[in-house]
């Protein structure tokens, strides 16, 4: 949602605006590729370290789905600003700033889906 | 002068005026202002050298007000009479060699008022030193901590340190009943309470004794302080002196979330804040509507929110096979009520709304109803359906609306006792009758009702006469020039309604014709008793009970009806009793199915008070256990019965309410009715003979006030009430701390 | 009611007197009104008193003959009584505005214009005079005088200041101690009833009067002409707010003018004898003859009818057989009753007792009742005991005048055994002047000038009390 309303703002005003490091949408590509091999090679890494439960496969796929959540973004500054964010992941993963829970959040283990239809709405909770 | 009132004119004559201005002409000009005076009857006056135009006769206090200067009081109150005796309003007029009480003294024609000046701030220095200098530094344990106006005051007024150094007076505190928790000493004898039970509440009950320093506010005698409204005085009091004794000790006001929301222990939907904290109502207190309820609300109003903490349903019950009630989950409930649904259709299913019942819910059931093709819903309230009924609005509507009293010249009273079963609609009562000299007369049984009034009787036969003309009261009748007729609900609720209504109607046309009111004028009203009548007349429920006393249903469905009109006795052996309510009172032992349901304070829903207006409450905090709000309840069952409710979300069934009764979502709004002439007609096919009981409303003392419905029969203080109206104050037990 | 509180408060910031009266006193804020007939060509009188016996008023002030009719009208009241009425409203309100009379319970309100307010168109409400008979104040004992002794005086005064402002009846209202008072005023009503000098047909002018007697409970602020009309109405005697003023709204709702024994009684010899008679006594704007109390340490203490303007000396050396042990043995004078400031001995000397004279001694004439102390007297103490009198009898209704009288009173009776700080003489004139000005009545000013006064002239001795008092209490430690 955000991106999207960032995505618009931009675009609304393409021409005045600074980018942040690409000048045009390949070279904004070409620094998501960098990061997702970065991302890639590290996967291995990461499952050993932290001793996940999951199988680098997976932890793959899971990286290819994060990706994928933003293919559509086309505004270079969007795909910087995604990059910088995933740069800042990538860095707290390899550092091991981060513990066993904060990467398994990334496959909402512990989470139940929110029930949608009416009854099953009222027999959860107040809440609508 | 000149040059300030220019500023006021209209554009043209500003044009005109700046061309002689420039000039430095003032013929031209004090010509202008001569025209102005003349046609608009003002008065100039100056704030701090800002000038303003005030009628004659306005206050020092309002021409501020009217510019936004605030002047700090504690005695003046705008709803009250004006003493003026604790002067923290001295203001200096410049020239004027003492400073005046601003609250009481009217302005003069370009008097300055200095808001801010030396000796204006000097004064009220003196003043709060005085008020100080007895009043105890007990703020920390001090109910009225953090919503105090000496509090606010002295930080704002006051000097920064204290030089009093004698001994502090003491006041001994007195029991002046269940409800106001009296703390003397902290009393700065600003009368605001003393003047509220004499005007407002319209009882004699509070004075001052003593004189000077010893000067007390009490009941002279130790007696309870007898009065439906007097929680006010908590409101009113600008100190700790007369706190709430249920509210005692348990929070302070920066800790707890207010939420906007309307009251539906009386049909008045008095307007109202309930402050909570960590999910419990910790009290209420009133919200302004001068429409509605003004500043004030009932004791029951303000008191009966313990109610809500007790005798709670917080989860689904069912009837097991040895006859008990118990424990279910959901879907067990809903399971069984839906599946009894299901093998009953048409006339077999019967639904009783009470009178804590919203129009949601309300919605919500008679679709579900209709669904199963059945049309039996019905109201515990009964009203007359042979004549006009309830096809047109304004047959049982207060249509001359609350606010229409202050406008009227006689008002007759059938059959009510409004001191008790609208206590803010008799407070506007006494108001007119007391500024605007309102003639008022009862048919009924003679009560008190804190103002005097020409009681007529209370047979039927008065009645009779009245309408016919051959009583000698149609002849004040016949001179008034604003007629109003009120009949209470509680009168109709007798098997000859329809013949008291049609006397009643025919007495209004008779007043209406006499008086030569302009037509939008309404003189027909009907003071109901129950929050939630008018909501159920309107989207058509059916008054009374009596259809399903005959019809004897399969399945019967109480949606909060605890006013015990229907028993299990009145039904057959095998017929499914569904309960639906928040109280386990009346309704919930006699239901094979008990569904926990949401009180007022824990739902977003909407009441209509007796005028038709329709207003909503807000969820303060969340239903208790499994409760669940009403209208969900049913939408929930719907589905499980296969016939699903269109709607999932309030929006939704809000939606679906404007569809039916669009009034009731157009929220703080009246909705016109009228009609009457037509409504008239009707009733005059009614052939009903009138009883020759009295007509004796049912809540005659103080005593039948507390306990009337499922919330305040849960609430220990209206238990407390009734037994210090009964026994006196003494009689019920304090807890040892202050 | 509004354009009589403009009459008012114009007349009080137009008249060029009381701004000079003002401007004189420098610091004091006592305001008194001023009758603005002020006539340039005669000569100065400079010589005032003493009152020849027949320019006496009040001629059986002393009980020495009959107080009943007989007696009265022997005395020449009741004399041609119908002819006054039959001059009418005008002849009657001009005889007082040319007496230059000022009102005698206080405040010296000039009694012409006050009576002249009641002169408005009638809405159809009735008038009413109510005098106010509730004499309080500590040392005054005229009005009890007249009413012992010469109570006729006072039905005949009622009669024409009822006629002056179309009163439809007076209402008397009578201290509750004054038991023998009351019972004489009601017998002179009754034989003026009896003699149809009242009641329908006064003195058979068609002129319908009646006079009642109410009698009080015994309250000083029962004295303040609100808190009075409260109590004629049965409720508690608490001062109301003005405006209204009672001319427009009075007892029981209507129109009424509050005025004093004294200054009725002396109406009809006013009359009688012409309001140029009466204004030839006393320096200008303070015209007439007066009745003097003279109490405290003289030799013979008394009430005495003098002339205004007399000086201060004479009138206690002639009347009161001078002050104990000489004039050189006083120590102060309180002029003109209780809630009037003192005046020390050097002030005392060469003062006129009339309300400019006084004023420009930062005191005031208030009821003419003197109170002499001398050097024996423990000054701090006489104070004290005054504003105790003053705590118990504020009404309690205003805040100032509740919660600072009794403080004062605390802190006076520490000043008394010295029992305080030096800065704490600053705080209470500071207390003193946050009660003056800022209270309902007046009552919380006569409160406050006592000290005001004590503080202005004894303060060496205050200071001296309590460095005594520091001085004893480390010789004890």
């Amino acid at each position: 949602m955000a991106t999207t309303a960032a995505t618009r703002a931009a675009g609304g005003a393409a021409k005045a605006v600074k980018p942040i490091f690409s000048r045009d949408v390949d070279e904004a590509k070409r620094r998501a590729r960098e990061l997702y091999r970065a991302w890639y090679r590290e996967v291995p890494n990461t499952v050993c370290i932290y001793q996940l439960d999951i199988t680098t496969q997976q932890g793959r796929e899971k990286l290819r789905e994060m990706f994928n959540k933003n293919k559509h973004v086309t505004d270079p500054r969007v795909v910087d600003m995604l990059v910088i964010k995933g740069k800042m992941e990538l860095q707290e993963t390899i550092n091991v700033w981060k513990q066993k829970t904060h990467i398994m959040r990334y496959f909402h283990e512990s989470e139940t889906p929110r029930p949608t239809d009416f009854l099953s709405k009222f027999y959860t909770g107040h809440d609508p | 002068a000149a040059y300030s009132v220019m500023l006021r004119l209209p554009a043209v004559s500003r044009a005109l005026v700046g061309v002689s201005q420039s000039k430095s002409c003032l013929a031209p000009s004090s010509s202008v202002r001569l025209s102005i005076r003349a046609s608009s009857n003002l008065v100039e006056v100056f704030v701090d050298g800002k000038p303003v135009m005030v009628e004659p006769g306005t206050t020092v206090l309002q021409a501020c007000e009217k510019v936004g200067a605030q002047i700090p009081r504690f005695c003046y109150h705008d709803r009250l009479s004006v003493a003026g005796n604790c002067r923290m309003c001295l203001v200096e007029i410049e020239r004027a060699p003492k400073p005046v009480a601003a609250c009481a003294m009217p302005v003069m024609k370009g008097w300055n008022i200095l808001t801010n000046s030396e000796k204006t701030r000097k004064a009220r220095e003196g003043v709060m030193e005085f008020l100080l200098s007895n009043h105890p530094l007990d703020c920390p344990i001090c109910d009225q901590g953090g919503e105090c106006d000496l509090q606010d005051q002295s930080l704002m007024f006051g000097a920064d340190r204290s030089r009093f150094t004698e001994g502090k007076r003491a006041v001994e505190d007195k029991n002046i009943g269940p409800l106001i928790k009296t703390i003397m000493t902290r009393c700065i004898q600003c009368t605001r309470c003393v003047r509220f039970a004499s005007e407002i509440a319209g009882v004699e009950d509070l004075g001052t004794t003593g004189r000077g320093n010893d000067m007390q506010i009490g009941t002279y005698v130790e007696k309870m302080f007898m009065s439906e409204l007097s929680g006010n005085v908590i409101d009113i009091c600008p100190v700790g002196a007369l706190t709430s004794k249920p509210y005692a000790f348990t929070s302070r006001p920066w800790e707890t979330r207010k939420t906007e929301s309307v009251d539906v222990l009386d049909a008045m939907g008095s307007n109202i804040v309930v402050s909570t904290r960590g999910g419990e109502v910790m009290r209420i207190l009133p919200r302004l509507n001068e429409d509605v309820n003004e500043e004030w609300i009932s004791d029951k109003t303000r008191f009966a929110y313990d109610g809500l903490k007790r005798q709670r349903l917080t989860q689904p019950m069912v009837k097991s096979a040895s006859g008990d009630l118990v424990t279910t989950s959901w879907e067990d409930a809903l399971t069984r009520v839906a599946g009894v649904l299901q093998g009953a259709h048409g006339s077999d299913v019967a639904a009783i709304a009470g009178g804590l019942a919203d129009a949601e819910a309300l919605m919500a059931l008679k679709d579900l109803l209709n669904k199963l093709n059945s049309d039996t819903l019905c109201t515990e309230e009964v009203f007359p359906m042979t004549g006009a009924g309830t096809d047109l609005r304004s047959n049982y509507l207060l249509n001359s609306r609350i606010t229409g009293i202050e406008e009227c010249d006689l008002l007759l009273l059938i059959g009510t006792n409004p001191r008790y079963e609208a206590p803010l609609f008799n407070a506007r009562i006494r108001k007119s009758w007391l500024h605007n000299e309102l003639q008022v007369a009862l048919v009924g049984h003679q009560v008190d009702l804190s103002y005097s009034y020409n009681h007529l009787g209370d047979s039927t036969q008065v009645l009779q006469d009245i309408a016919a003309g051959t009583h000698p009261y149609c002849q004040v009748l016949a001179m008034a020039k604003r007629p109003v007729v009120v009949v209470g609900s509680a009168t109709l609720q007798r098997s000859d309604g329809a013949a008291i209504m049609k006397a009643v109607s025919t007495i209004a046309q008779n007043a209406r014709t006499s008086s030569g009111v302009e037509d939008g004028w309404k003189v027909l009203n009907v003071l109901h008793r129950v929050a939630s009548q008018v909501a159920a007349l309107d989207l058509g429920y059916k008054p009374g009970v009596e259809a399903i006393r005959n019809n004897c249903p399969k399945v019967v469905f109480l949606l909060g009806a605890d006013a015990g009109c229907i028993t299990r006795q009145d039904l057959p052996k095998e017929t499914f009793i569904i309960y639906q309510g928040h109280h386990g009172d009346v309704g919930a032992p006699m239901a094979d199915v008990i569904l926990p349901g949401a009180a007022y304070t824990e739902k977003k829903a909407t009441y209509v008070n007796t005028e038709g207006r329709a207003q909503q409450t807000r969820v303060a905090v969340s239903p208790p256990g499994l409760a669940r709000e009403d209208w969900k309840i049913i939408r929930a069952i719907s589905e499980l019965a296969g016939v699903s409710l269109p709607y999932d979300s309030t929006d939704e069934v809000r939606h679906r309410l404007a569809e039916v009764a669009p009034n009731l979502v157009r929220y703080d709004d009246v909705e016109e009715a009228n009609y009457f002439r037509q409504a008239n007609e009707l009733s005059q096919t009614v052939n009903q003979a009138l009883l020759a009981d009295p007509l004796i409303p049912p809540q005659l003392s103080v005593k039948d006030f507390y306990m009337t419905d499922s919330i305040s029969r849960a609430s220990q203080t209206m238990a407390k009430c009734v037994k210090a109206v009964t026994e006196g104050a003494q009689a019920v037990e304090e807890p040892a701390i202050c | 009611m509004l354009s009589f509180s403009r009459v008012l408060v114009g007349s009080a910031v137009r008249a060029p007197t009381a701004a000079i009266a003002v401007s004189q006193c420098g610091t004091t804020s006592i305001t008194r009104f001023n009758s603005t007939a002020a006539q340039q060509d005669k000569p100065k009188k400079t010589k005032f008193g003493p009152l020849a016996d027949q320019d006496r008023i009040f001629t059986n002030l002393y009980g020495r003959h009959d107080w009943r009719l007989k007696g009265a009208l022997s005395r020449g009241d009741w004399y041609k009584t119908k002819e006054i009425l039959l001059k009418g409203v005008d002849w009657i309100l001009n005889e007082i505005k040319v007496s230059g009379l000022r009102g005698r319970g206080g405040a010296g309100f000039p009694t012409g214009m006050k009576w002249g307010f009641m002169n408005k168109p009638s809405d159809g409400r009735p008038k009413y005079l109510v005098v106010n008979a509730d004499e309080g104040e500590p040392g005054t004992c005229k009005d009890r005088e007249i009413m012992r002794n010469d109570p006729h005086k006072l039905v005949e005064g009622c009669l024409i200041a009822g006629r002056a402002m179309g009163a439809r009846a007076a209402y008397i209202y009578i201290r509750g101690e004054f038991y023998n008072e009351s019972s004489n005023l009601q017998v002179a009503i009754n034989e003026a009833y009896a003699a149809g000098l009242i009641g329908q047909n006064a003195c058979c002018s068609g002129y319908d009067f009646d006079v009642y007697v109410a009698r009080g409970a015994g309250a000083y602020i029962c004295g303040e002409e609100t808190a009075l009309i409260e109590s004629i109405e049965g409720k508690q005697g608490k001062p109301r707010l003005k405006p209204p003023f009672p001319a427009d709204v009075g007892v029981f709702g209507c129109p009424t003018t509050v005025a004093n024994v004294e200054t009725v009684s002396v109406a009809p010899a006013i009359c009688r004898r012409g309001g140029s008679w009466f204004a030839t006594f006393g320096r200008e704007r303070n015209s007439g003859t007066k009745l003097f109390n003279i109490s405290g340490h003289v030799n013979t203490p008394c009430t005495v009818e003098e002339e205004m303007s007399i000086p201060l000396k004479e009138l206690i050396e002639r009347h009161a057989g001078g002050v104990r042990g000489g004039w050189d043995n006083l120590l102060c004078v309180i002029p003109g009753g209780s809630s009037t400031p003192l005046i020390p001995r050097s002030v005392c000397d060469d003062v006129l007792m009339d309300f400019d004279g006084l004023i420009q001694a930062q005191t005031g004439l208030g009821t003419a009742a003197l109170i002499v102390m001398d050097k024996s007297t423990d000054v701090i103490r006489a104070i004290a005991r005054l504003i105790e009198f003053y705590k118990h009898e504020s009404c309690g209704q205003c805040t100032p005048c509740r919660e600072g009288v009794d403080w004062m009173n605390k802190m006076m009776w520490r000043f008394v055994k010295g029992d305080a700080r030096e800065a704490e003489i600053d705080m209470i004139w500071e207390i003193s002047k946050q009660i003056e000005g800022h209270t309902i009545c007046a009552l919380g000013d006569g409160a406050a000038w006592p000290v005001q006064g004590l503080i202005r002239h004894f303060r060496p001795i205050m200071e001296s009390r309590i460095a005594e008092f520091r001085q004893m209490k480390q010789a004890t430690a």
